[in-house]
């Protein structure tokens, strides 16, 4: 059952096209994937639908009612990559603010032990070391309570051993019911831990499916790896 | 409701940024020595004022705590609100921009304008500590002897507090607006150099300008350090605070599309204006100082109010001509609190009145009521006062018995102000600062 549905999404910068026409849906309960080259749009479109970017044409929908941007922020929450928010505060302190806003059902403690972030309580959010803070962002967005969690590049900085934990504790939160969409770079990453994938090549959606199902649009025969799968397919479609 | 229930837990995460920015302590310990270096001055300039040590003194009607003591020492809040406050309001905004701290706040559940709202309420918590040192001097001025006249100190601190309000709203809505800090800091310097510059030329022209220059933030601060309470600047000042939080709340909303913000300014705009205006028009104004020196004697208020015919005052006065900032503040100040259809014509052409033109009119001051026109050169009140009773036909009051204000002379030594605001106060904030960085673990 579809969650929400994203139609003929489009935005420009200037005369420059970033977004053109992009319909998917998002399942309950999935992991959708959304890979592309760099600069396809992954971005821009997390931000169009997290409604801190607008967007110049199209519409959301959630249980066939139109999701006006004003009423995003019940339907979704958007971990952008690359932040260092309230880089003077501790770890700790940005745990227990999300913790009492949100009244997570999931409690800071539980996600510090399963994100090792135990050691880093007391941290400045600003000292910690990349994989730290995605650490930290990621257990921010697990304590909100929004059906649709979107991830911009939750693997980046993370290494092996933390990349599985993560994908595991991401791969639980889907089977508890909530939706988690990832905008990944390694397609190693995305075939490893997503159900289903869209695939945005110049603002374009260039496919959308489970890797079987994009390997027929690429028309591809079957065989391999999923990951050897997934490069050809993307070399494919891009 | 749910929103009103969080937002303590908003007010609280604005406070600890507040309160983790190094630019807010450097603020704090530089506002302790700023007031008491005006203070202790202050202090004893108003002792030598009075006759210390047996040296002549000066009149004692003259010796008032707010001209000696009260605007000087909080004129540091002035200066700091003028130079270092911006700087704390920006870095709030600023620093959650830069940082992407905005896109995680505009997903959380609150509004923008509550947002806003949270980050003034912190920068007004933070003003009442940086306001310590100013109580703490007023509190040393009463343990000297020192007089204080509640209506006008009271007065004064409004004055402050809404200039630090308009500071506020311009520095917001300049770091809502521009890209970076930098920026930022920029407007809001352009805004204020803006201001001063409007003040300097408006000075003694007349007509709009004056008018449009008497809301500056320095000129306004003007009206409550000689005690005068008018509804209009402080209509004007708060009209103008809240526009910049509004100007803020619509460009941090940047879901919203670059059209529909720009749209959304200019009728914001068009409603500052309005209010602006409308506020600007209202005359209303109480004299809070103790020696009501923006007021004639009540029995000469009672006789010019008979006054209703608009009366037309005709100034050939230079701007830098010291007889018309006395003409301004003894005569000119005092008849628009009791003449609503008073209106001033400043005829001079030049600056300084050196180069004026030759026709002798330079240094007249006409009046004109019902048709009937008389000119006077002087700028003493109670010439000018006989002379609109003559014009009006109105018999001159008889000869009132009101109090003469006598003044408070006070010839004390700031004892123990060195100690407190340039040590103690220094190590009072290094050490908060201290603890601060330490619970913020």
């Amino acid at each position: 059952m579809n969650l929400l549905t994203v139609n003929g999404l489009s935005k420009q910068f200037g005369a420059r096209a970033v977004l053109q026409n992009v319909s998917f849906s998002v399942r309950r309960g999935e992991v959708l994937g959304l890979i592309g080259p760099n600069g396809a749009g992954k971005t821009t479109l997390f931000e169009c639908l997290a409604g801190v970017l607008p967007s110049d044409g199209g519409a959301l929908s959630t249980n066939g009612q139109r999701l006006a941007p004003a009423r995003r922020k019940d339907a979704l929450f958007y971990l952008p990559d690359g932040l260092t928010p309230w880089a003077q505060q501790s770890v700790n302190w940005a745990l227990g603010f999300f913790e009492r806003l949100y009244a997570a059902p999931v409690k800071a403690t539980e996600l510090l032990d399963a994100l090792k972030l135990e050691g880093l309580r007391h941290a400045r959010i600003g000292s910690l070391s990349k994989g730290e803070r995605k650490r930290l962002l990621l257990a921010l967005g697990l304590l909100t309570p929004q059906p649709l969690l979107m991830l911009d590049e939750p693997f980046d900085g993370l290494d092996l051993r933390q990349t599985r934990d993560v994908m595991a504790l991401l791969r639980s939160q889907a089977e508890r019911g909530r939706a988690l969409m990832l905008s990944i770079h390694q397609l190693v990453d995305a075939a490893r831990v997503c159900d289903r994938l869209i695939l945005l090549s110049d603002g374009r959606v260039a496919g959308e499916g489970t890797i079987d199902e994009l390997r027929a649009q690429a028309n591809l025969s079957e065989g391999g790896s999923p990951e050897a799968g997934l490069e050809e397919i993307f070399l494919a479609l891009t | 409701m749910r929103s009103l229930r969080r937002l303590p837990l908003l007010f609280s995460k604005e406070w600890r940024e507040l309160t983790v920015s190094r630019a807010y302590w450097l603020l704090l310990l530089a506002v302790g020595p700023l007031v008491g270096h005006g203070f202790i001055n202050a202090v004893n300039l108003y002792a030598e004022a009075s006759g210390v040590g047996g040296g002549p003194a000066a009149l004692p009607q003259g010796l008032t705590p707010l001209d000696g003591m009260l605007a000087p020492t909080f004129g540091a809040y002035d200066l700091a609100v003028t130079l270092l406050f911006p700087f704390v309001a920006i870095r709030l905004i600023a620093a959650e921009k830069e940082s992407g701290a905005l896109k995680l706040g505009l997903q959380l559940p609150f509004g923008v304008g509550e947002m806003v709202a949270a980050k003034l309420l912190a920068l007004v918590a933070g003003w009442i500590v940086a306001w310590l040192p100013g109580l703490i001097a007023v509190a040393m001025w009463r343990a000297y002897g020192g007089h204080l006249y509640a209506p006008e100190t009271l007065n004064l601190l409004l004055g402050h507090w809404l200039r630090m309000l308009l500071s506020a709203g311009v520095a917001i809505a300049a770091a809502a607006l521009a890209e970076s800090a930098a920026s930022a800091a920029i407007v809001t310097l352009v805004f204020t150099i803006g201001t001063w510059a409007l003040d300097f030329i408006a000075a003694g022209r007349g007509g709009w300008l004056a008018t449009v220059a008497a809301y500056t933030p320095t000129a306004a601060l003007r009206f409550f350090e000689r005690g005068l309470l008018r509804l209009s600047v402080v209509f004007v000042m708060s009209a103008m605070a809240l526009g910049g939080l509004a100007i803020a709340a619509i460009w941090l909303h940047t879901g919203r599309k670059l059209g529909a913000r720009l749209l959304r300014t200019a009728v914001l705009l068009g409603l500052i204006a309005a209010t602006v205006w409308i506020g600007s028009l209202s005359r209303a104004s109480w004299d809070a100082s103790e020696n009501r020196r923006n007021s004639f004697s009540r029995a000469d208020e009672a006789a010019l109010r008979q006054i209703r015919e608009p009366l037309r005052v005709t100034i050939n006065l230079a701007a830098e001509d010291p007889r018309l900032t006395d003409y301004e503040r003894g005569i000119l100040n005092k008849l628009r609190r009791i003449l609503p259809r008073l209106e001033v014509d400043y005829a001079a052409q030049s600056r300084t009145g050196l180069f004026e033109g030759a026709e002798e009119r330079y240094g007249e001051i006409w009046y004109e009521l019902g048709g009937r026109k008389v000119m006077n050169r002087s700028t003493t009140e109670p010439i000018v006062v006989e002379q609109l009773y003559q014009l009006a036909g109105i018999a001159a009051p008889a000869n009132s018995d009101e109090p003469v204000f006598s003044g408070y002379p006070l010839a004390a030594h700031p004892n123990g102000a060195s100690l407190v605001f340039y040590a103690l106060w220094p190590l009072a904030v290094i050490s908060a600062w201290g603890l601060a960085r330490h619970r913020r673990r």
